[in-house]
């Protein structure tokens, strides 16, 4: 991914959102940020950072990005405290914990000059956390920022990882629903999305129509899409269910597009499944696609009347900020971060079974204005609340209100 | 106009403002009772963002009711009663954040006094308190005139009207929003402006319907000043 600048985003988010990000960051000019997590390729985290710090330097910021390294051993030991921080049993023996805390201790070491001087350091899920501990000096603010939802955390796991980080500053959380009781400040800060990503940039008519003819769908007839991993958790056969439910009362196509599940048997099993659920219907489209195909991705999405995110469990669901802001209306499980997005007539619909959504299918393919009307709302949502702009304003408002004393509920900077 | 000789043609600095939101501190409600029990506890600046700040928070939502105990009462209790009783209050109508928490509390006693049982919600729906900091930053404008504002509303941030339309009223002296404040100070020129302001109903008004309402409202009065001026 190539930084980019914040000049080249005044374009879609307007002059003022950017002056608002260089105000406040005068504030803070020259402030020591550092972000700190456990990889600097693959994932949503990384994917942050990789736009968050040089748009902070763009800023006046001295932002830079450490990270914690370690064996597999290390990074077995922290999936499973992803996996217990999500609710799962997992087993943590005091060994996994030595692993643990032996490798950050020995990052730590080349870490601590450059953490204990740094005026903010934020680190990122549990993999870094231990670092606090290791770091008596220091001289500014300690925040967790949290990406994984910990509300039903299973309690062995949750009660090791909150004695680390009790110790910080402040945490953040991207919603409140995901948050942990602690004794300090939890903020809220929404994910984003970054509209220039590959992910979400605007691509040529030539390249979707080509997408289309690559895979055999048909430019003549509607597309419905869902794309996520093969998944129990986002119900990929409910969404043909539903589809069959249509029942060609209206002519359309679906298109079920999903991450590569080769390396996961239970992604493969499931991926069988919705083969399986498909077979003699050929105008379904099941289409297993390369982790890094994001512009195939977008150009699917862009070819939809309608995007489907038909979950049965969800933590935030940036796929369907990502279909929102291609101007297409969705519909969505009834669940997590989803219920925050789409609301009934207004940006989608949520439904709560295959019924539901072949509902919902049939009353927005029979009315393209409606469609058109619910995609415009819900792109204008987007532009407005959750571009990465909106998110870079919350991360500085945050170290401005640090800077002045959170404590007050009006600063003036 | 005694009283305010002091801001007598001073420029206005347009300000902008941001909120990092955070959780209030108080445990989720599932039902009626604890709604009620939590809001008679709760920090002031928790029922200032449910009232208040609704607005400006980043959202996908444009809900019916603009605070967000009706919203929840409609939405997750499904106590239609019970939310437009909720919603049609006006906290700017109130002195202060006390009496508006006591008449909540009055009318949730009287909406479970007539109700047979405690309606509740599943987990996952229970009401979370939250409150927020605002961080206030200058705009880089300034105006010379109210008279100017015609011209810069189409340009200003949501935020920035929010801070100095509707923000404005717990902060100022005379509880009125800044414009006012200023207009207050510069003479009676402008009282034809300060009415304009005085009769907007912002409270159930969107920031975008605010503006356009508020562009609507002054363009005579500012085109009128602009030719007498």
């Amino acid at each position: 991914m190539t930084a980019k600048s914040l000049a080249i985003y005044e374009e879609i988010v307007g002059r003022v959102a950017i002056s608002q990000l260089k105000q406040i960051a005068d504030d803070i000019e020259g402030a020591r940020v550092v972000h700190v997590n456990s990889t600097k390729a693959g994932g949503g985290v990384a994917e942050i950072l990789h736009w968050l710090i040089p748009l902070m330097n763009d800023l006046g910021l001295k932002a830079s990005w450490e990270i914690v390294e370690g064996h597999d051993e290390y990074f077995n030991v922290t999936k499973s405290f992803h996996n217990g921080l999500q609710g799962n049993h997992v087993v943590l023996t005091p060994s996994m914990i030595e692993v643990y805390e032996q490798t950050v201790g020995k990052n730590a070491d080349r870490l601590r000059p450059v953490l204990e001087e740094a005026d903010f350091v934020f680190v990122h899920d549990p993999q870094p956390a231990y670092l606090l501990k290791l770091c008596p000096n220091r001289k500014g603010k300690w925040i967790w920022r949290c990406h994984i939802d910990v509300s039903h955390p299973y309690r062995k796991v949750w009660s090791y990882l909150k004695g680390l980080v009790s110790g910080f500053d402040a945490s953040i959380f991207s919603m409140p629903h995901f948050a942990q009781s602690l004794p300090h400040a939890q903020f809220i800060i929404a994910p984003s999305i970054d509209p220039l990503s590959e992910k979400n940039c605007d691509i040529p008519q030539k390249e979707i129509s080509a997408t289309l003819k690559k895979f055999g769908i048909s430019p003549e007839l509607p597309v419905l899409t869902q794309v996520s991993r093969f998944d129990r958790f986002k119900d990929p056969v409910g969404v043909i269910e539903a589809f069959s439910l249509l029942n060609h009362a209206v002519e359309a196509q679906l298109v079920l597009a999903g991450g590569g599940a080769t390396d996961d048997p239970e992604g493969e099993a499931v991926y069988r499944e919705v083969v399986d659920a498909a077979q003699g219907n050929d105008r379904i489209f099941v289409l297993q696609l390369p982790s890094d195909a994001h512009r195939t991705i977008n150009a699917l999405q862009r070819a939809s009347s309608i995007v489907i995110q038909k979950s049965l469990q969800e933590g935030f669901g940036l796929t369907v900020t990502e279909a929102m802001w291609k101007g297409k209306p969705v519909i969505g499980g009834n669940v997590g971060g989803i219920r925050l997005q789409v609301h009934n007539h207004h940006t989608g619909y949520l439904v709560d079974s295959p019924e539901g959504a072949a509902l919902r299918m049939r009353e927005l393919l029979r009315q393209p204005e409606k469609m058109l009307r619910i995609g415009q709302t819900a792109k204008q949502f987007v532009r407005e609340n959750f571009l990465l702009t909106r998110h870079l304003r919350e991360y500085l408002t945050l170290m401005a209100g640090f800077r002045h004393g959170l404590e007050n509920d009006l600063i003036r900077v | 106009m005694a009283g305010h000789s002091e801001t007598k043609n001073m420029p206005f600095a347009v300000k902008d403002c941001a909120l990092i939101t955070r959780m209030g501190g108080v445990d989720t409600a599932v039902n009626l009772r604890e709604l009620r029990e939590r809001i008679k506890v709760c920090p002031e600046a928790c029922l200032f963002h449910h009232f208040m700040e609704t607005l400006v928070r980043p959202s996908f939502d444009d809900p019916e009711f603009r605070n967000d105990f009706a919203v929840w009462s409609a939405r997750y209790l499904r106590d239609r009663v019970l939310a437009e009783r909720l919603g049609i209050l006006n906290p700017y109508k109130f002195d202060n954040l006390k009496h508006l928490r006591e008449t909540v509390v009055e009318i949730i006693d009287d909406r479970l006094s007539e109700m047979p049982f405690v309606p509740s919600v599943p987990k996952g729906d229970d009401f979370i308190f939250m409150q927020a900091t605002t961080v206030v930053f200058d705009a880089g404008l300034t105006l010379d005139s109210p008279f100017e504002l015609q011209k810069i509303l189409p340009e200003l941030s949501y935020s920035s009207l929010y801070y100095h339309f509707i923000e404005a009223r717990r902060r100022t002296p005379q509880r009125v929003d800044d414009f006012t404040a200023w207009c207050y100070g510069v003479g009676d020129e402008c009282e034809q402006l300060i009415e304009a302001f005085r009769t907007i109903d912002f409270y159930y008004l969107t920031l975008p319907e605010l503006k356009k309402t508020l562009i609507e409202a002054i363009k005579p009065i500012s085109l009128r000043g602009r030719h007498d001026g």
